[in-house]
């Protein structure tokens, strides 16, 4: 048995304990929003954070994370308010949206650690998340919206 | 410094020479400055520039192998592979040699190998060298790359006893353990070891410049 | 502390909606399980609906419920259709709630997402049936008031008779509407008129993308639900022989292995029954990992297929060659082939003759790989198959093209199967080709349980179904004044070529021949976004740079001279293209790019233009070097596809096609040694990156009024020219061979 603090949350799991987080977090505890996209950590839609940091959950044990705070897309704010998920909704970036959540897992670490951030900034923190649809340009206008977003207080 | 020539010559000859060199280190000695250690205390059981030079190619071989030169790459991006690609989706340096943002190393490194082909090789304390000491292999000639590895200022404030334990390092020997698909450097830990601590130990000779 | 069983129902995951125009939701059961409240801006859950057409149902409450017809997988339809039916059913878009339509042909219409057909064949039928619910309505206003229908207005979902100053609220009559037929022939509103449609909406489904609502196939659950995946042969050309899964099956979770054949020995397959393997490999278990896990303890043995018969779409029968392929012979096997007679496909004037007087004949050959779709969702399908019934579920493009066959396979009619149509990763093609659906029905009716298929990334992206290999050689001749009096292309591809003879320049040069050839082969091939014209336009617009430099020629005045004459006096007949609006929508990207400004010399400029799946578009890319690397920094477009339904949408997915394409064109492409695929995941096929993609897209559409069509494929195929063309202003060289990074390693590394 292994206890997981999922989005404040304890879970105890009986799995093997080599299973990558990700399949933890899908198959055992239906918690779909975190995404399969290539299972070597290419990709980043399994972006989640462990204590903070965005980890690819895809190669992620599920034992490592025993007793650390595992936040989940679906974990991010109450209601879909983080300042980047507002700024995603306000200038409707997604497409197909497969790779959104780990988009947005990836930013939000960029703008808790920089508030003004850079194109290059911007750029070099986001070039591991694959989007095929290719919405680049509007995750990078809507990361500098969250920022000022988060930067007024919202 | 004075340098010696390597041991790509004719067997009769490099013993000639040798002997005429030897005598001439040994004499050298006493005026300073003929290797690369300027001030530093040195322990030198047996100096003998032409083994040390000889371990040293050695060493050079497996430094300049991808599983060292990787991380140790010229620009602020890791490299990749065995043919030394910039590694995909340029992560960054970082102040620390850690990473940055949502790509920090142990992001994606774990502090193991996992299974899997193709998934990321793992280590507890995976990362390139801090951006205030780089410690570039990549691109570095044999003579640049032993000047730079004992130079203090240069190898990350490490003692001649603190460089000769970094054999031993563990960040060091998971290269021989890279996971599932890749590549060792071109010779057993073992005798790498034995090649970086023989070049120390005979004085951390760097080889001619060409 | 809680214990999680996994606790979705079909019935719940399927009826999520969302309130369109607002990003508020209405959640059901399962939903509602992660906390939302299901009472949101006052909107209680209904349970009463009125239905009003197929398209539309109505709450007392005058919440309308409007059914998407067509599959999601990013081109904004859920979104873009429905507003079609609001705009004239004259409904209040907040009001508006949106679900996934069921497959049901009768009610919704043929479902097919692809061919960038979905405006374009819904068009109508959606605006009939908004126009005849409001009609509906209004009738049901008029008999409870008592008054001449034609006294009856309508405003944002609500009812006016203004004489008597009466009113009422869509809901209030949508009991009585129901039940009134529905009728035929309703005048539609002048598009002048239009609210909804031309203005842009948000996604409806945005904030559940955003807070990772279960919405994928992939994300599909039920109770007792069992996972399976295919243990594919490790090359093209190859099958099972033999197998021994005994360490498998002890593996933890492991329910089941087993052989399984897809088609049967005659079977006549569909246009979209595409299968690369026949014999199937199957491991069945609890979880995903126990699965993956349990596949590599197989043991497995396999060998050469050998020649094989298929048959296609018709009938038709072909034969599969068993040869284990490499990508180094297939080269020079088109090589070959290339010097061979081939199928005429389109003769203008005498070519012959006037390459033989020719002053100048320029002759250039393009090439470009297979590539993979590799949709960020990998392949998936959920089925629960019984004797009595069949419910399959998870992304696929046309429900229609897969019934039919399903129904086949598992010898049940079409009304005891339920096809439900989840939100797709992307699409792009390859979710047309039902055989995922047909494998995982048979499995869940083998192993007697509702079961999820998965295939991995290595699955997905090695299974085939791609976009094919091609080249072409296309010759031009100049006589003594560099004027240009002939045009010769000659395509060819493993397994099909990518002519099409009909179109530009075909109807703008005297002599004009095309040719095509083709050689058969066991990778095995599918619509790629844009198919065929993904390459054409690539080959065909580097090649007219070329040929307007040797003319002297700026390169979009020449093809706008090519285009005065295709207009004022065409060559030949059934020319493929208006040659007004192809003119037009070069000459807003020449005035919106600044083409001649001053201020873009810094740029390798790059322009291209193409028509196809019934849209116009037309790019310039603006290049520069960095880091030594080629980078678009800049792209301006210019589209014709009608009216635009969702502005910013339809930007969107304009501003997405370009990413794509310099990516495809950059970087794309696989190949194969003895039949393996050497790119098997995203470490080795390069996809473009964050980085890598433009700062500015900007997109700009001729105004008019033209009934909509398509924008899925359309902006994609010229974005190839347009990158080869500035790379040959920034480098000096042109670029002939896709992916182009391969020549810029070489041009650096020399």
């Amino acid at each position: 048995m292994i206890t997981l603090n999922i989005n404040n949350k304890n879970y105890n799991v009986d799995v093997d304990p080599e299973t990558p987080l990700l399949w933890v977090l899908r198959d055992t505890l239906g918690l779909v929003g975190t995404k399969y996209g290539c299972g070597i950590a290419q990709c980043g839609a399994c972006t989640v954070h462990l204590n903070g940091q965005a980890v690819r959950s895809c190669v992620t044990r599920v034992s490592s994370v025993a007793g650390r705070k595992v936040v989940t897309i679906e974990g991010l704010s109450e209601k879909g308010e983080h300042p980047l998920q507002k700024a995603w909704i306000e200038l409707d970036v997604p497409q197909c949206g497969y790779c959104q959540g780990g988009q947005i897992m990836s930013a939000a670490v960029l703008i808790r650690e920089n508030k003004n951030p850079t194109e290059k900034d911007i750029d070099n923190a986001m070039a591991g998340n694959i989007c095929r649809c290719g919405t680049y340009l509007r995750i990078r206008k809507a990361i500098q919206l969250a920022a000022e977003i988060q930067r007024k207080g919202g | 410094m004075k340098f010696k020539k390597t041991y790509f010559f004719p067997l009769k000859a490099i013993t000639v020479i040798a002997i005429i060199f030897s005598v001439i280190a040994f004499m050298s000695f006493g005026f300073k400055n003929e290797s690369a250690f300027n001030n530093v205390k040195i322990e030198i059981i047996n100096k003998d520039s032409v083994e040390s030079v000889k371990a040293f190619m050695d060493v050079y071989k497996v430094l300049t192998s991808p599983r060292c030169m990787n991380c140790h790459p010229a620009g602020d991006v890791p490299l990749q592979g065995d043919d030394n690609r910039l590694h995909n989706m340029t992560p960054q340096r970082g102040s620390d040699g850690k990473g940055i943002y949502a790509m920090k190393c142990s992001n994606c490194h774990q502090p193991t190998n996992i299974a899997g082909l193709n998934t990321p090789p793992g280590n507890p304390n995976w990362h390139l060298p801090p951006a205030n000491m780089k410690m570039i292999f990549q691109g570095r000639t044999a003579n640049q790359l032993a000047k730079q590895l004992v130079n203090p200022k240069t190898n990350g404030n490490k003692t001649m006893q603190q460089l000769i334990a970094h054999a031993d390092d563990g960040l060091v020997k998971a290269g021989w353990d890279p996971g599932e698909g890749r590549t060792v450097p071109p010779m057993s830990y073992e005798e790498f070891k034995k090649a970086w601590i023989t070049w120390i130990r005979s004085g951390a000779y760097a080889p001619r410049s060409k | 502390m809680e214990d999680i069983k996994t606790n979705y129902s079909r019935r719940s995951f399927l009826k999520s909606s969302a309130l369109a125009g607002g990003g508020l939701m209405i959640s059901f059961s399962a939903l509602a399980k992660f906390g939302l409240d299901d009472k949101v801006s006052g909107l209680e859950l209904p349970d009463q609906w009125y239905e009003l057409t197929g398209y539309i149902k109505i709450t007392p409450d005058n919440i309308i419920k409007i059914f998407n017809p067509n599959p999601e997988f990013g081109q904004n339809v859920m979104t873009s259709l429905p507003m079609i039916v609001t705009e004239e059913l004259d409904a209040d878009w907040k009001q508006v709630v949106v679900e996934m339509g069921q497959h049901d042909s009768v009610k919704l219409g043929p479902q097919f997402t692809g061919g960038s057909n979905s405006m374009r064949m819904y068009w109508k039928p959606l605006r009939e049936a908004g126009a005849a619910a409001r009609n509906m309505l209004m009738q049901a206003a008029a008999q409870t008031w008592s008054v001449p229908v034609e006294e009856v207005t309508t405003k944002a979902g609500m009812l006016y008779h203004e004489k008597s100053g009466k009113s009422g609220t869509y809901g209030s009559f949508a009991s009585k509407a129901s039940s009134i037929p529905i009728p035929k022939g309703v005048k539609l509103k002048d598009v002048k008129n239009f609210k909804v449609v031309r203005s842009s909406k948000k996604n409806v489904e945005g904030l559940k993308i955003v807070t990772g609502k279960p919405l994928f196939g992939l994300d599909y659950k039920v109770e007792g639900m069992l996972i399976a995946m295919i243990e594919h042969p490790p090359a093209f050309g190859m099958k099972l022989r033999s197998f021994d899964a005994s360490e498998a099956l002890k593996m933890p979770g492991i329910k089941d292995v087993f052989s399984q054949k897809l088609y049967e020995d005659g079977f006549e397959q569909g246009g979209f029954d595409t299968r690369t393997f026949n014999d199937l490999l199957v491991v069945v278990g609890n979880t995903t990992w126990e699965v993956m896990k349990a596949r590599k303890k197989l043991k497995v043995e396999w060998e050469p297929a050998g020649d094989t018969k298929n048959t296609m779409s018709g009938k038709r029968e072909v034969v599969v060659p068993g040869e284990l392929e490499s990508t180094s012979a297939q080269l020079e096997k088109m090589k070959e082939y290339a010097s061979k007679p081939a199928q005429q496909l389109r003769k203008d004037g005498d070519p012959e003759t006037a390459f033989k007087n020719a002053a100048k004949i320029i002759e250039r050959t393009y090439n470009a790989p297979f590539l993979a779709h590799n949709c960020m969702e990998p392949m998936n399908f959920f089925a629960h198959v019984t004797n009595e019934k069949a419910i399959v579920a998870g992304p696929l493009q046309a429900p229609g093209w897969s019934e039919p066959t399903l129904s086949k396979l598992l010898n049940l009619p079409a009304d005891k199967i339920e096809i439900q149509m989840t939100r797709m990763g992307g699409g792009f093609g390859l979710r047309a080709y039902g055989h995922y659906i047909y494998e995982a029905a048979l499995i869940s009716k083998k192993v007697k349980a509702p079961v999820k298929l998965i295939y991995t990334r290595e699955d997905d992206m090695t299974y085939g179904i791609y976009r094919p290999m091609y080249t072409a050689t296309y010759r031009a001749a100049l006589d003594a004044n560099k004027n240009l009096i002939a045009f010769h292309v000659k395509g060819g591809g493993i397994p099909e070529n990518a002519v099409h003879a009909n179109r530009f320049p075909a109807g703008a040069i005297d002599n004009y021949l095309a040719e095509g050839w083709q050689i058969p082969s066991n990778i095995t091939i599918g619509a790629f976004r844009a198919p065929r014209s993904n390459f054409a336009a690539a080959a065909e617009q580097s090649f007219l740079d070329e040929v307007a430099e040797a003319m002297g020629k700026d390169p979009i005045d020449f093809r706008l001279e090519l285009l005065k004459r295709a207009k004022e006096n065409p060559v030949g007949k059934n020319n493929d293209y208006n040659a007004d609006r192809y003119a037009e929508v070069l000459k807003l990207v020449k005035e919106k790019s600044g083409w001649n400004s001053l201020e873009n010399k810094k740029y390798s400029r790059g322009v291209a233009a193409y028509f196809c799946h019934n849209s116009y578009a037309a790019h310039v890319v603006d290049l520069i070097m960095r880091d030594g690397q080629p980078y678009v920094e800049r792209v301006t477009s210019a589209v014709d596809c009608g009216i635009v339904i969702n502005p910013d949408a339809a930007i969107n997915m304009i501003q997405g096609a370009v990413v794509d394409g310099i990516g495809n064109a950059l970087y794309g492409g696989l190949t194969h040694k003895n039949g393996v695929a050497e790119q098997n995941n995203f470490h080795r096929y390069r996809m473009i990156r964050f980085h890598e993609a433009p700062k500015k897209i900007d997109v700009h559409f001729v105004q008019n009024d033209i009934d909509p069509t398509g924008l899925g494929e359309p902006p994609f195929p010229p974005v190839f020219g347009a990158v080869a063309n500035a790379l040959y202003k920034n480098t000096g060289n042109r670029f002939y061979e896709q992916p182009f990074i391969l020549q810029l390693n070489k041009i650096s590394k020399a």
